[in-house]
């Protein structure tokens, strides 16, 4: 198992938890080792717990466990926040100085270090956060160097005198450490490497992806976990002709996002749970108007406001079946951050493709989590662009009836019709969210409603059929046991396996990101003895449609407490799960 | 195709289903009036319909166009205009379709002055659905679901705009053709957000804003002398409830319009046939 080392900073919310945590995970991951971030946060801007959290290793390391060696308390909630996680080799680096008696338990080491007041000494009370990363380096023995490139990284634009300030603050905290502690039968000693690796969220992925995919255009309404993903793209977008509008809701969002793409352009909107239903007002229109549309859902817990920092995968239902009427669509779950590059990508194409909406429905444990990769994870010439039927003046004519009209929406054996953007000669047609013919016209007539209804859903069939909905496999492909996920799980899964392993139990894992269309997992089952699907929510979606799909019975593993799974924790729930019997058919 | 387009080029070969007489058909004959008449053909052009007796000029029309849902309609119009700045984008719909459930888009559509033409069919009464009380329904009209009247105050659109931030008001009649005609050709070459709020009577669940009525009450601006370059002045017609006027209330001159703001310029559609060259340095950002 991986050597890892787990280190987290901990305060209130607006105490900059998030980019000293940034700065430190940088700072690893340009010494070339793996780290996995992750956040406790609470829905406010200012005051309540909030923790920035990384798990570091040479070797690669995609999940959370339950143990925390470093840990940065900025207050004594901290502490009590992660109790469980600590041990007794854990050292906790605090300011005795602030106005709280730290309650520290004797088992563990107590790293007292004047934070704000070496901080003014470098310049001003404001850099204590990296006073402490240095301290943290010192105790693992990290050259403090490596943060320095971090705090250009971060500071630059502000000027030098505050890059250099930050760097002596990191030096006086890390000093401070080696004068007064003698903390090496802690035995922490982070390894560097010459790898270089990047680091980035689920929320950046999917707008590189979008980005390297050809979207040009993105509205959006702010809304954690998937606002990044706006944040990303403005002021990027604009270098490759594209833009980028804050809408006044989703309601609008979706529309503006269907309005640009009838143009022509590629187009996506983001949101979460509750804008998702905003937009399932609109997302009947984008499939019968033919609409090639990428919609992002970053899950967060609901039902309605639900917990809106915390992880979730509730939307299945809603993304699968949501819209009134029935809705031809993609769904793809992407289950790694760098898949949430790769399947945008492929949204794209599927949307143009297909002139279908394509969900891609991520979480917030991706969003938010911080991973590295090496570069050559989001090979850029590994992106292919496939625009499907677009016509151009000259192949328009053959899609011309009797009359010289366009038939935007001829009935083809695929399914697929031709489409023709404004601007191309006699091209213009309508296109509506009522039943229409061949022409886009309104029709209430009974043939010609069923063969657009069969050729809409022809769509799908053709996808299935030409494309691969593959899924993911890890551990022993002949195990007897089975253990079937959907999204951010991966990650815990594959760790977990290890842990099984050690444990001598040898488990099959599938990971899922396509739902629909989706793999047929009816073999997979049959071979097993027992089959568990594990998913972030109570009541379990993917279950239901996998037992829908085999005909079978499955065990679930659900976590719906908001909290992401861990790997340790994951491997524990299997162990037990594998002993119960099997529900009754 | 070039100068030689008629306004019948936009007609559609699908015979109108209104009732005879809907002011609808008079609106729509201005439009594709004013269209043709500003130089542009189907082929460029985007008509975006709402939902409603008014909305179906989209099926009756013939342009690339989308007939979306209910109250939407001003989104779509912005997402085409910013992805495709050549085309010309012209949004038509009704009193409940822009008023009501798409109030909201209305308020910031104009506050964004994308450079587009909203059309309102205001009848003052919600036609499709067969005579309800619409936001613009005196208060004192009874219909099926009102028997005594709303019992609100209608609200005034035009101060909504003007409250809003417009660059370009006016009010039409969809029976005084080449009045109509003109406004509408005014608004398609303003620079901006250009809202014409058209009287186009419903004859047959609104039996008080009639034809006779608007014919009767209607105060032209332009003959009264009326300077739509002046904000005072406009804001004096737009909040006078004792009459109503047709015209340009107001137009600002140094309107700039949303794509010229933001530097949105490009055709979005034109996308090269893989990733972007520099690509890579997208990932390498985030070393
Ligand atoms: C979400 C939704 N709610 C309700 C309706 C039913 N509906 C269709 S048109 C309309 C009102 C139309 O009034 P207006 O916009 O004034 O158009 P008019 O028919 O008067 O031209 C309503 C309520 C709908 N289509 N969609
Ligand atoms: S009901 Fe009224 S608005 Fe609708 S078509 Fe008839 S006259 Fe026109
Ligand atoms: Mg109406």
């Amino acid at each position: 198992m991986a050597e890892d080392l787990n280190w987290a900073i901990g305060g209130e919310a607006g105490d900059g938890i998030d980019s000293t945590g940034k700065i430190f995970a940088q700072a690893l991951s340009r010494a070339g080792r793996h780290v996995f971030t992750s956040k406790d946060f609470a829905s406010r801007i200012r005051g309540g717990y909030t923790a920035y959290k990384i798990r570091t290793s040479v070797d690669e390391v995609q999940s959370v466990v339950d143990r925390l060696d470093i840990l940065v308390a900025l207050t004594q909630r901290t502490i009590d926040e992660n109790l469980d996680e600590l041990h007794e080799g854990s050292a906790i680096i605090y300011d005795g100085e602030r106005s709280w008696e730290a309650d520290i338990p004797e088992e563990m080491t107590a790293v007292d270090v004047p934070l704000k007041s070496l901080a003014e000494e470098a310049g001003g009370a404001i850099m204590r956060n990296v006073v402490a990363l240095g301290a943290a380096c010192e105790i693992t023995g990290f050259d403090v160097e490596y943060l320095d490139e971090s705090l250009e990284k971060r500071f630059g634009g502000k000027g030098s005198k505050i890059v250099e300030n930050n760097k002596e603050a990191a030096r006086l905290g890390q000093e401070y450490v080696q004068e007064n502690y003698d903390l090496s039968h802690l035995g922490y000693d982070v390894e560097t490497t010459d790898e270089d690796y990047v680091l980035l969220n689920g929320d950046e992925a999917i707008g590189m992806g979008a980005l390297a995919a050809g979207c040009r255009f993105y509205a959006g309404y702010p809304i954690t976990p998937a606002t990044n993903v706006m944040e990303y793209l403005t002021g990027r977008i604009e270098e490759y002709g594209g833009h980028v509008v804050q809408a006044e809701d989703e309601l609008s969002a979706i529309n503006m996002a269907l309005g640009a793409a009838r143009a022509g352009a590629r187009s996506m909107t983001a949101t979460s749970g509750p804008g998702i239903d905003l937009m399932a007002e609109t997302f009947g229109l984008v499939a019968t108007s033919e609409t090639p549309l990428v919609i992002v859902d970053v899950m967060r817990s609901g039902p309605s406001t639900g917990m809106p920092t915390k992880q979730e995968q509730g939307d299945l239902n809603m993304t699968l079946y949501g819209g009134h009427g029935e809705i031809p669509r993609f769904v793809i779950t992407p289950t790694t951050i760098s898949e949430c590059f790769w399947k945008t990508v492929e949204a794209f194409n599927y949307a143009e493709k297909y002139q279908t909406p394509v969900y891609v429905v991520a979480d917030l444990a991706l969003a938010v989590t911080e991973q590295t990769f090496p570069p050559e994870a989001f090979d850029m010439d590994d992106v292919e662009i496939d625009r499907g039927k677009l016509v151009d003046d000259d192949e328009v004519d053959e899609w011309l009836d009797a009359q010289g009209r366009f038939r935007a929406h001829a009935v083809t054996d695929d399914g697929i019709s031709p489409r023709a953007i404004p601007g191309t000669t006699d091209g213009a047609h309508m296109s509506t969210g009522l039943e229409h013919d061949e022409l886009g016209r309104r029709t209430e007539d009974e043939d010609e409603r069923v063969q657009q209804v069969d050729k809409r859903n022809r769509k799908v069939e053709t996808a299935k059929e030409n494309e691969e909905w593959d899924y993911r496999e890890f551990g022993d492909a002949d195990a007897d046991n089975l253990v079937i996920s959907w999204g951010s799980n991966e990650g815990a899964l594959v760790e977990a396996l290890e842990y099984l392993e050690e444990d001598g139990i040898d488990v099959r894992v599938i990971s899922v990101p396509y739902i629909f269309p989706r793999p047929d997992l009816t073999e997979e089952i049959e071979a097993a003895d027992d089959t568990i699907v594990v998913e972030c929510n109570a009541t379990g979606q993917f279950a239901d449609v996998i037992e829908h799909d085999a005909l079978t019975r499955v065990k679930r593993i659900n976590k719906y407490t908001g909290v992401r799974f861990k790997a340790d924790e994951l491997a524990t729930e299997i162990t037990d799960k594998l002993s119960e019997e099997v529900p009754a058919q | 195709m070039s100068s030689d387009v008629r306004f019948t080029d936009f007609k559609s070969d699908k015979q109108p289903t209104w009732c005879p007489g809907c002011g609808d058909f008079g609106t729509m004959n201005g439009m594709m009036k004013g269209l043709a008449e500003t130089g542009n053909d189907p082929d460029n052009t985007f008509v975006v319909a709402g939902i409603g007796c008014s909305g179906k000029i989209g099926t009756y029309m013939h342009s690339y166009a989308l007939h979306g849902v209910h109250g939407r309609a001003l989104p779509v119009g912005t997402g085409v205009k910013m992805a495709r700045p050549d085309l010309e984008v012209m949004v038509a719909g009704g009193d409940g379709d822009g008023y009501s459930i798409g109030a909201g888009h209305f308020v910031h559509a104009v506050r964004r002055n994308v450079d587009m033409t909203y059309v309102v069919m205001d009848n003052r009464i919600y036609g499709l659905t067969k005579g309800q009380a619409s936001p613009t329904s005196r208060s004192d009209f009874e219909t099926s679901t009102t028997p005594e009247g709303p019992k609100q105050p209608p609200v005034n659109p035009l101060a909504l705009a003007l409250a809003s931030g417009a660059s370009f008001i006016a009010q039409s009649f969809s029976s005084d053709a080449l009045r109509h005609q003109e406004i509408i050709e005014e608004a398609i070459e303003h620079d901006g957000f250009g809202f014409v709020n058209v009287f186009s009577p419903c004859v047959t669940f609104n039996d008080v804003d009639t034809y006779d009525y608007f014919r009767d009450s209607l105060v032209d601006l332009q003959e009264e002398g009326h300077d739509p370059n002046d904000y005072e002045a406009a804001k004096e017609v737009i909040l006078d409830g004792d009459k109503e006027y047709q015209g340009v209330m107001y137009q600002d001159e140094n309107s700039v319009p949303y794509h010229e703001q933001h530097g949105v310029t490009e055709d979005m559609s034109d996308i090269p046939e893989g990733a972007p060259e520099d690509a890579m340095d997208l990932v390498r950002e985030f070393y």
